[in-house]
């Protein structure tokens, strides 16, 4: 009778022993380091969704990075973070900041400027980072291509002699409510920083707060389509490199946005090519990284790359721009009232 | 001693019990090879691995329900210029007894509407089509069905609307999309949509709803290929009771088969702002 | 007091070397920097659009006229995320703005401080305002 009890506790811890030998890799993780920047080095792996893809689901807003600079000051050569001194200036700033926003009655003395108050902004928290471009190593983006700044003379020669709001054409996308593109749909800005991944079998999508873009990436290797469908967010295909996903997007309409913020900057060509990539290095955070390379418009590739905080608490609202875009009626009527006020003092 | 056996043993089994249940992937992973297998596309059938069915897909309506969500005969266009390209095609409506109970007052600004139509269309403005409108646009739409929220991504106008699958929440504010709250009763997945602002309107005939409207969502899959869709509409200050519409959503099968972008901006901006732009000196 | 003087100018640098100042940068092309306006009235409606909310308010003139105007305030996004929604600002609300009218003379003006009678800011405090601080629960 001992003898069969002391077996079966036996055969029961074993069952437990494999239980847990397999478990703890899931289980166990140790701790993330330090830095903001973590790829293939990273110990923490994200949990696996049921049909075995990581888990990199949730909200993902760039606000904390608010304030960091896309390119690194020439003087700070090839660092990547900023000195303790400038970083204390940075702190001070913000501290100064989150007192003006605290404020809650208005100066009375203070003095009215055309702009909105400040506190209708949203604000990032001291970052260490010097700049969100990494590559080329001193964190400039490299030098435009003789087409492309040809193309940029060009379009300042297009605009001499015109007014600054004779056609909504005189908009950028942005203004215009059609598209930031896909880095202006991410990169930090004033406000609405929210970026959302859902994942479902096959697929991973990203949702953009501002313009409200969906950006859907099949995971099945199909290939991307032809170069006939070109749109303003590309075409994009994913790819896991160990709990990294690679997204590669082509298809680009050329000519259109640039990659600065909100789709600023020299536009790229049709041409270019954007892998982006996602990894999550801590149940919290992911890097972000996106390879820039339009051998049209720029000398070299260049890279962005920024840490983003999970934050439940920051849920993607509708951003209806071109629904509610009474500024671009605004600014055309106003136009053209300032034109008929002139013609009619000739 | 039996008594100190039979305890320890009730909790050695129940470790290995609540550990299994814990970490199903372990549960299997026992008999599969011991070293991490590179994660390959996991084959999802009709059912999510959560048993939930599996609405995964890029999907779209096929009929005239967009022009007019009443049976209605073929007619003319408004612009002759177009010739048979732009004229309405005849359609079976969506509306269940094809009646859409209307008070009189709403039934006056829906003519107004279908008079001044298609200036006055949101769809000719390139404004979001909302909810139900976007579900029968004659564009497809993708489902993603996460292990958490649904989300719908819609090629009309890049809109799209995450349907919350946890704890239902309150509209913040009124939009054109609306705010989703779903659940699953059986096989039936029900999306409560509340917080629209009225401005969308049902079709191109004019028929409309105020910012009191409320929409309850149906989506059954009828097969792989086939998701039955049905909705009840309700707007008290509009309607004289609810009423239902369903369509067939029918699975987008090319082989690599996606929504592409339709931003529509750029081909409203001449009707929308086309009256202060700069004239040319003449 | 100094602080809140100092703010804005190291904030617009900031902004300027970082990105547009604001989404829709022509203000100025909106708005008369000369047509400075102040007004008292009671709202109305709150439009929650993007990409800025409108609110809209009857003003009376010492003479007894009502003229109903539109005030641009800032993105709805934040206001919700700060825990505002639809029922924050009330019908029949008094508030003060202080702006700049449209170029094209209409009743709409650009608030730079929107406020409460007594110059508390609007949207901003917590007290007061009878709005939550928390942002809306969701999971």
């Amino acid at each position: 009778m001992r003898q069969r009890i002391l077996t079966s506790l036996m055969v029961l811890g074993a069952a437990l022993a494999s239980v847990l030998l397999v478990t703890m890799p899931v289980i166990g993780q140790s701790p993330a380091r330090k830095t903001p920047y973590q790829t293939k080095k990273s110990a923490y792996t994200p949990p696996k969704l049921p049909w075995g893809d990581p888990d990199l689901q949730g909200l993902w807003p760039a606000t904390d990075l608010i304030g960091v600079p896309m390119q690194r000051d020439p003087k700070d050569g090839d660092r990547t973070e900023v000195t303790e001194e400038e970083f204390a200036q940075r702190q001070a700033k913000a501290e100064r900041t989150e007192v003006a926003d605290k404020a809650e009655y208005v100066d009375k003395n203070g003095k009215v400027g055309i702009n909105p108050p400040g506190y209708w902004l949203e604000h990032g928290k001291p970052q260490r980072i010097a700049s969100l471009v990494v590559d080329p190593p001193n964190g400039r983006i490299p030098p435009l291509t003789e087409r492309a700044k040809q193309k940029a003379a060009q379009a300042k020669q297009a605009k001499q002699g015109h007014g600054p709001n004779e056609s909504w054409e005189d908009q950028s996308l942005y203004d215009r409510c059609i598209s930031r593109g896909v880095m202006g749909s991410i990169l930090p800005v004033i406000y609405n920083n929210g970026t959302q991944i859902v994942q479902g079998p096959g697929y991973v999508a990203i949702r953009y707060e501002m313009i409200h873009e969906t950006k859907i990436i099949p995971l099945d290797g199909s290939p991307h389509p032809g170069k006939n469908i070109k749109s303003y967010m590309g075409d994009s295909r994913g790819h896991w490199e160990s709990n990294t996903l690679v997204i590669e997007t082509t298809n680009f309409l050329g000519d259109k946005n640039g990659i600065g913020l909100n789709g600023g900057g020299t536009p790229h060509s049709a041409g270019m090519v954007l892998t982006e990539k996602w990894t999550r290095v801590a149940p919290d955070r992911m890097v972000y990284e996106a390879i820039v390379n339009d051998p049209e418009t720029w000398t070299a590739p260049w890279t962005i790359r920024m840490p983003l905080r999970l934050d439940p608490e920051f849920p993607l609202y509708e951003y209806a721009c071109h629904e509610g875009n009474y500024a671009m009626l605004n600014m055309l009527k106003g136009a053209r009232a300032e034109e008929a006020a002139k013609a009619g003092k000739k | 001693m039996r008594k100190t056996l039979t305890l320890l043993s009730t909790a050695a089994a129940a470790v290995v019990c609540i550990s299994l249940t814990l970490t199903p992937d372990a549960a299997r992973a026992q008999s599969a090879p011991t070293k991490k297998a590179k994660p390959g596309p996991v084959k999802i059938g009709s059912r999510m691995p959560d048993g939930k069915p599996n609405l995964n897909g890029v999907w779209e309506y096929i009929g005239a329900a967009n022009w007019n969500i009443q049976d209605h005969s073929a007619a003319p266009g408004p612009f002759w210029q177009l010739g048979a390209i732009g004229a309405i095609p005849a359609g079976q409506g969506i509306v269940e007894g094809n009646e859409i109970p209307y008070k009189p007052a709403a039934l006056e600004k829906k003519n107004q509407n279908k008079a001044h139509w298609p200036a006055e269309d949101p769809e000719a403005k390139c404004y979001m089509a909302g909810i139900p409108r976007s579900t029968y646009m004659p564009f497809p739409f993708q489902i993603i069905q996460s292990n958490q929220d649904i989300l719908m991504a819609y090629e009309y106008a890049s809109s799209n609307r995450l349907i919350n699958m946890g704890k239902p929440i309150e509209a913040g504010s009124d939009t054109w999309m609306g705010t989703s709250n779903g659940h699953w009763e059986g096989d039936t997945l029900v999306v409560d949509v509340t917080g629209l602002n009225g401005l969308s309107w049902f079709d191109r005939a004019g028929n409309w709803a105020s910012d009191k409207l409320h929409v309850v969502e149906r989506y059954k899959r009828r097969d792989n290929d086939v998701l039955d869709y049905e909705a009840t509409i309700e707007d008290p200050s509009v309607f004289t009771r609810p009423w239902k519409i369903s369509l067939p959503l029918y699975r987008r099968a090319e082989k690599n088969a996606q929504i592409l972008e339709f931003k529509c901006v750029e081909f409203a901006e001449e009707l929308l702002y086309g009256k202060y732009k700069k004239q040319p000196a003449k | 007091m100094r602080k809140i003087l100092s703010f804005p100018v190291t904030l617009l640098g900031l902004l300027l070397a970082v990105s547009p100042a604001w989404a829709h940068h022509s203000f100025a092309a909106e708005y008369d920097g000369k047509k400075q306006v102040h007004l008292e009235g009671v709202v109305t409606q709150m439009e929650w659009i993007n990409p800025h909310t409108w609110i809209h308010i009857d003003v009376t003139d010492p003479d007894g006229k009502v003229t109903n105007w539109m005030v641009e305030g800032g993105s709805p996004n934040i206001l919700l995320r700060r825990g505002f929604n639809k029922g924050s600002l009330e019908k029949g609300q008094k508030i003060t703005v202080d702006g700049f009218q449209a170029k094209d003379g209409s009743n709409r003006a650009n608030g730079s401080n929107i406020t409460y009678p007594d110059g508390k800011k609007l949207f901003l405090g917590s007290s007061g305002t009878g709005a939550p601080v928390e942002p809306p629960a969701g999971r």
